[in-house]
């Protein structure tokens, strides 16, 4: 058995084996049972609510530096709880396989699925499996949806922001965007730049309790500049952002001269934008910067009842407009 | 410790202490030079008698839309992969409702192409693919056509044509200039085509028209120190070339790449698109090259005899109805003053090139919120207006 066929998915007995053989041991999850169809959950409901996120995963290659399409598919969303303020616990897994997929990519890809699981302390506890013909997929798609417990005191929102707020990013913008991007070598370019795809839930857990904490989310497809036209959107206040603030690695941001993207626009998978109080804003960063994963954390820019736009003030001292994102960059002609 | 932006900085300062002469328009020949500006925000930090126009600097807004079309019908009835430059794919030509107007919209009806960012792909693309027909629509202006001829004469495989759409700047800033109708008062020359063929290919603006003119690179540094040239050349009345991008830009140029182009392109007479023919504007494969010309390898194929469609298409050439991107082009008016700015032509639905390309000024002017407020000349703040 080296390549997964439509038999692994027609309910018999080489799906029952792909399940036990491939998935189950490395998930290696004691609330894992492949023979029952529904799965109880231990969640402490007396002092917590339940929080709820679902999310689909494809990318091409599904292979590429710094994490691959099982990493992606259990750290998204177990950011999209973490930066909700809650403690993921459970998550489920459905994949759909197209024929002819290597085994021991799929193998590889479980095991990253496995060890993303771990870092983030989760389980995945049920699972689903689905095969189709050849050409009806690319390779894999993999659908995660997580459960989390979250105590209410403790519950950002976009609508507790307030004019004068702080926004913080967690770290360098743009690495997954292009680290995927380079990884196509569809554009004759190389690079050695690594996704940031992990798991935000240490950087997020310790922003939670500082008072002042009024938002968070992470900043992938779309990236930074989505968030903040979000924020824009949903609270009515404009948000005034420094150029020479956000970090940007120098690697990304020269093949983004190079193909005429702009770093703003570009996901990243392991980063967190905060919006805090503006006497809360040192301790965040403080907060921040002592955890191993945050020591490029910045304080961007801030939030404004002056406009309803994102203004970049640029480094020459002019202003631009941050538009949300219209269609896919592009690369351009020279 | 010294910041990133000192440099640009001192030349603001430097700029603000001139002696002021006036309204001054400043084009510019290179959407490079036009995204440094709209992006740094230069409008808002030079002081407001300083005009910046957009001009004739996107090679995908001036690409005719016959060869657009070519490219879209060559995709969808030969066997072919055809691979363009990214921001190629979605510019629309006019043909009926129903046709794919873009390349990106044949793609989805099925034809193979491909979008690349380099000439070099093109021919690694064709390698990698030896059975199949390789077609790489390659627009673009001098920059662009150098590393395409460098390509085609150290060999490509077989199965590899060109659809050159390739065309050079100067002739239509000298075509405009000429014209009369020329609305500015002094031109900054794009480095990148000047670092291939030369700074002295500008010298046509102050010797023959008394226009100030600076070559500049892509940092806004550069361009500044550009704008300070040409204001100090107006305060003098010394109309010159100024190279400020020395350490790219030399007199005659990179003398092996217009070697390399001269054998493999010559020179001719070339549409531009909602322009019309310029003369000595557009590059054509010489003889020794035309094996790899996809027009006769392909497009020969489907002329009007045999595609009746073809001849009977509306507005062959054309900008769309109502589109002022060939007056944009030229810099004879502002983005925001095209009437379907923001309206019926956004980069989501564009109706003209301009909104299509990175390198067009509508698309740069839109991408970095210039809307159409009363000038359109400076991004539509409202904390400004307050």
């Amino acid at each position: 058995m080296s390549y997964i066929t439509l038999a692994h998915g027609n309910g018999g007995r080489l799906m029952r084996e792909l399940i036990d053989e491939v998935f189950a041991p490395p998930l290696n999850s004691p609330l894992l049972d492949t023979g029952a169809d529904a799965v109880a959950l231990p969640i402490d409901t007396a002092n917590h609510e339940i929080m709820l996120t679902t999310d689909g995963f494809t990318v091409s290659p599904l292979e590429f530096p710094g994490g691959d399409i099982g990493s992606l598919a259990v750290n998204g969303t177990v950011n999209d709880l973490a930066v909700a303020g809650a403690t993921p616990l459970y998550l489920s897994l459905a994949v759909i396989i197209e024929e002819g997929f290597a085994l021991e990519t799929l193998r590889r890809i479980v095991q990253s699925i496995a060890n993303a699981a771990a870092a983030a302390g989760v389980q995945v506890v049920c699972g689903d499996t689905k095969v189709v013909p050849r050409g009806q997929g690319g390779g894999i798609y993999i659908t995660t949806t997580g459960i989390g417990q979250r105590s209410a005191s403790l519950a950002p929102a976009i609508h507790n922001i307030r004019d004068g707020d702080a926004i913080l990013v967690s770290g360098p913008v743009g690495d997954h965007g292009i680290a995927v991007m380079l990884a196509r070598e569809q554009f004759g370019l190389r690079g050695d730049v690594r996704s940031d795809c992990r798991s935000v839930l240490t950087l997020a857990q310790a922003l939670l309790p500082l008072f002042g904490l009024r938002f968070m989310r992470d900043p992938t497809r779309g990236g930074l500049a989505t968030v903040l036209n979000e924020i824009s959107l949903a609270t009515g206040f404009g948000a005034v952002i420094d150029e020479s603030a956000v970090p940007v690695r120098e690697s990304v941001r020269s093949v983004c001269e190079i193909l005429g993207y702009d770093p703003l626009y570009l996901a990243c998978e392991g980063q967190i934008v905060a919006v805090v109080a503006p006497e809360s804003a040192t301790e965040a960063l403080r907060i921040w910067r002592s955890t191993d994963r945050g020591h490029d954390a910045r304080i961007i820019g801030r939030v404004t009842s002056a406009h309803r736009q994102v203004i970049q003030t640029t480094g020459i001292g002019g202003q631009r407009v941050i538009e949300e994102l219209e269609d896919d960059p592009l690369p351009r002609i020279c | 410790m010294p910041g990133p932006h000192d440099h640009a900085k001192s030349w603001l300062t430097r700029i603000a202490a001139l002696p002021r002469t006036g309204k001054v328009r400043i084009l510019n020949v290179c959407g490079g030079h036009e995204r440094t500006i709209t992006h740094s925000g230069m409008r808002t930090a030079l002081p407001d008698d300083i005009e910046l126009i957009p001009g004739p600097g996107c090679p995908v807004c001036i690409c005719p839309e016959e060869d657009i079309y070519d490219a879209i019908q060559l995709a969808l009835n030969e066997d072919v992969m055809l691979v363009a430059f990214g921001d190629m794919l979605r510019v629309p030509v006019n043909v009926p409702k129903r046709e794919p107007r873009s390349l990106e919209q044949a793609k989805a009806a099925g034809a193979g192409i491909q979008p690349i960012a380099t000439p070099a792909a093109a021919a690694a693309i064709a390698r990698a693919h030896p059975d199949r027909q390789v077609v790489f629509f390659a627009a673009g202006f001098e920059t662009t056509m150098a590393p395409v001829a460098a390509m085609l004469a150290e060999g490509v495989p077989d199965n590899l044509s060109v659809l050159l759409s390739g065309r050079l700047t100067w002739p239509a800033v000298a075509m405009l200039l000429d014209s009369g109708e020329a609305a500015f008062d002094a031109l900054v020359a794009p480095g990148h085509v000047a670092t291939v063929m030369g700074a002295d290919e500008w010298q046509f603006v102050p010797q023959q028209h008394g226009l100030p003119c600076a070559v500049a690179g892509f940092t806004p540094a550069s361009l500044l120190a550009a704008f300070h040239s040409i204001l100090g050349q107006l305060h003098r009345r010394q109309p010159a070339l100024d190279n400020c991008y020395p350490e790219s830009v030399t007199a005659g140029g990179n003398s092996l790449a217009k070697s390399v182009l001269a054998r493999v392109m010559r020179v001719t007479d070339a549409k531009w698109r909602g322009i019309g023919m310029i003369p000595a504007s557009g590059f054509t494969l010489q003889p020794a090259y035309s094996a790899h010309d996809a027009r006769r390898r392909f497009i020969s194929k489907t002329t009007a005899a045999n595609n009746p469609a073809k001849e009977a298409r509306k507005r062959i050439g054309e900008m769309p109805p109502g589109c002022d991107c060939a007056a944009v082009v030229l810099g004879k008016i502002s983005p925001t003053q095209c009437a379907l700015y923001g309206r019926a032509c956004t980069p989501r639905d564009p109706v003209g090139p301009c909104m299509v390309s990175d390198e067009g000024a509508c698309r740069i002017w839109w991408a970095n919120g210039m809307r159409a407020d009363a000038t359109g000349r400076k991004p539509d703040i409202d904390a400004a207006r307050a």
